[in-house]
């Protein structure tokens, strides 16, 4: 379980994988309910002991076309414990059902959630051999951790290598890159802005609204600041100086819209005038209100002749 | 007297020693107002700019007696000097003695009747004694009174930008304002003026006092200028005591204002002569007749309301002048000083009004639309410390509570019935 392979594999990963190895995760681990007491007993091998976090198990289906492995979807499986291995009746049926939908789709692999591959792993890796001769194992650490940036989706191939004399199948990390049809990415968009439902009340979706805007722009303007950086740098002579880099970056520039026109500026500025107004209006409005509760407060508390007999009635 | 001048000399070096200082100078007060005749050689032994608060403690008892005219030329020098040359923090530990000492400075300025030798001096003092920009001193009012006195108005302006926050002593306040009230109707900057006097008018007072008058007169004939109306109901945050008093105080000038708002000039230039004297004792005459002159403004701005194109003929007519060629001059005034937006065309003599050309497109505006924002957003802030501030006043707790109807037992309540402090 380590260095990286050299297979010389291309990998690409769909985002609808990913999303659905999550789902199978948050469904199991929202179903134990309630969590199960937890038996600290060793880890006989093979036996894995129920944790808080379940480990899930599925398939991972897509095509490969020469060098490139593209991951497209995944079903799930049931794990069995007596006999270490997949259920292996449901998937064969399952590939039936997809070949007929999709009859280019090989199964390529298998998932399973958790922060590392474990030995056990390799039993099911093995199993799957005869379905395809170098099956993949995709692994998703369902930890949350704020700090990281990556994604925590690792996809490991099996490779022999001799250690200690003996030859051994362990598991290699290979890379992988993101790969994305139009309706994926649209879904993704979704689910990724989901607002909490009870959030109602038009104040918190404005501001949930608004404080997605501000983490956008915020992340692009850090992103061109990078750039901006990279390219001062290259202008000096610190960084050698990259031509492919160059030109994807004018490319990217000419990209912009980039209207110039005296219409367009008139129309811009009036609309950026027109909101600036209300801004100022609301914050007018917000003022003035504060400043008649103070008023108020004090013709009661220091104006000696004010509102004598109390205040109407309140029904 | 020798001992202590060399304390002082010893002592002005760091913060800590002048404290120690000042509590020496506190206790040697007294003796030094004793020997108030016998100080002035000694001021010379210590440097205003390094040991200020000692300077300040002689030079207030010296000045504390009876001065003579040949004495004023020289105290005055040796005044501002110091003013100019002594340290900010060491002033502020004593600020009584250096407002009491400008006070005399002021008082023998305008005994020499030179009020334009005070001026700079005072406003370096202003700075100096100020915690900050939005605090109002003592010295503020004498300040714009030397300013009014040597007809030095340009100089007050820079003071009058400023927002003020805290205020030492209410009377600074009413005569700031009021003094600021009149330098900015010499500058015609009639709005600040409107809006200087509204404060004196509107400040929180228990009783009316003779600056809210005064005040009151001119807020009248400055909102008869730059409004053309005058609101006759004070809005309700100003003093109930003003609410119900000053309008009674102000006779005359409040039927000056209900006579103006009917629109015929001849009414309103008989009243004023029938009144002349009173408004002449008031030394509010001038503005009076400004007031007047307004008029015609007024009705011209009422035209832009109903007309698209008129004759200058017929605006003559309308507003009651006496020729085309005045209501031409008038109106080429008015389109200068930015109050219509018009267009003369002098060969058939016809004025054209038009809308306001501001379109809301340009940068300039973005800035100003942002710098104001900017602005409220501060005064914002302000106001809701303030407002907490409020909320915590026993008093106003004590009122409150005491206010409340009584409902149901079971009505929930977070005002307690009485507030014990």
């Amino acid at each position: 379980m380590a260095s990286s392979s050299s297979s010389g594999l291309t990998f690409k990963l769909h985002p609808l994988v990913i999303v659905n190895i999550s789902d199978h995760y948050t469904r199991v681990k929202s179903q134990m309910n309630p969590p199960p007491v937890t038996s600290t007993s060793a880890t006989v091998n093979g036996v894995e002991p129920l944790q808080q976090a379940p480990r899930v198990y599925g398939c991972v289906i897509g095509v490969q076309r020469g060098r490139t492995v593209e991951i497209f979807n995944s079903f799930e499986l049931l794990y069995d414990p007596s006999t270490h291995s997949l259920d292996r009746p449901f998937l064969e049926k399952k590939q039936e059902l997809y070949k007929k939908v999709f009859p280019h789709f090989y199964i390529l692999g298998w998932y399973s959630t958790g922060s590392d591959a474990q030995e056990s792993d390799m039993h099911i890796h093995k199993a799957l051999m005869d379905i395809n001769e170098s099956p993949l194992y995709v692994l998703l650490n369902p930890t949350i951790n704020p700090a990281q940036k990556d994604l925590p989706v690792t996809i490991y191939e099996s490779e022999l290598h001799v250690i200690d004399g003996i030859p051994q199948l362990i598991f290699v990390r290979s890379s992988y890159t993101i790969e994305t049809v139009e309706a994926e990415r649209i879904s993704v968009d979704h689910v990724a802005h989901l607002k909490p439902s009870d959030g109602g009340s038009a104040a918190t979706q404005l501001a949930a609204h608004l404080t997605g805007i501000h983490s956008a722009i915020k992340m692009l303007n850090s992103r061109i600041r990078v750039l901006h950086h990279h390219l001062v740098g290259m202008q000096k002579g610190d960084v050698p100086c990259e031509n492919s880099l160059l030109r994807q970056v004018s490319s990217l520039l000419r990209r912009l819209p980039a209207i110039e026109s005296e219409k367009f500026q008139d129309d811009f500025l009036m609309e950026y005038n027109d909101t600036l107004l209300i801004t100022y209006l609301a914050m007018f409005t917000n003022c003035s209100s504060t400043m008649n509760e103070l008023v108020d407060k004090f013709n009661t508390a220091y104006d000696r002749h004010s509102r004598r007999g109390g205040r109407t009635a309140f029904i | 007297m020798e001992a202590l001048v060399t304390q002082i000399q010893g002592l002005s070096g760091t913060a800590s020693d002048v404290l120690s200082l000042q509590n020496l100078l506190k206790q040697a007060d007294d003796s030094l107002h004793a020997e108030s005749t016998r100080l002035p050689p000694f001021l010379d032994q210590l440097d205003p700019s390094k040991h200020s608060l000692g300077y300040l403690y002689f030079l207030e008892a010296c000045t504390a007696g009876p001065v003579t005219q040949e004495q004023a030329s020289s105290f005055l020098l040796t005044i501002a000097r110091f003013i100019s040359s002594c340290v900010a923090e060491q002033i502020r530990l004593a600020p009584d003695k250096f407002i009491c000492v400008c006070k005399r400075f002021k008082d023998q300025v305008l005994l020499l009747e030179e009020p334009l030798r005070g001026v700079a001096p005072m406003l370096t003092a202003i700075r100096k004694l100020q915690l900050s920009s939005e605090h109002l001193t003592a010295l503020h009012p004498e300040f714009l009174l030397l300013c009014l006195l040597s007809k030095c108005y340009k100089t007050a302006l820079s003071i009058l930008e400023e927002d003020i926050f805290e205020v030492d002593q209410p009377r600074d306040l009413f005569l700031f304002c009021y003094y600021g009230g009149m330098i900015s109707i010499g500058q015609k900057q009639f709005r600040k003026a409107l809006e200087l006097l509204h404060n004196v008018v509107t400040a929180p007072m228990s009783t009316v006092n003779a600056i809210a008058v005064e005040a009151f007169k001119k807020y009248i004939l400055v909102s008869l200028i730059h409004h053309g109306q005058f609101p006759t109901n004070l809005p309700k945050y100003a003093s109930s005591g003003a609410q119900r008093n000053l309008k009674n105080l102000c006779q005359p000038y409040v039927e000056l204002a209900s006579s103006y708002s009917n629109g015929k000039i001849a009414d309103l230039e008989t009243y004023v002569e029938a009144n002349k004297d009173k408004f002449e004792s008031d030394n509010n005459l001038g503005l009076v007749k400004q007031a007047v002159s307004s008029m015609y403004k007024r009705n011209i701005q009422r035209l832009t309301q109903t007309y698209l194109t008129l004759s200058l003929q017929d605006i003559a007519n309308r507003v009651q002048l006496n020729s085309p060629k005045e209501a031409e001059m008038h109106v080429l005034q008015m389109i200068k000083d930015g109050e219509i937006y018009a267009t003369i065309n002098q060969k058939d003599g016809m004025v054209r009004f038009l809308e306001d050309p501001e379109q809301y497109k340009t940068c300039e505006m973005i800035e100003r639309i942002d710098s104001s924002i900017q602005r409220l957003m501060t005064v914002s802030k302000k106001l809701n410390v303030m407002d907490e501030l409020m909320s915590c006043d026993p008093l106003y707790l004590a009122k409150a509570g005491r206010e409340r109807q009584r409902f149901d037992f079971d009505d929930f309540d977070n005002v307690p019935q009485r507030y014990n402090i």
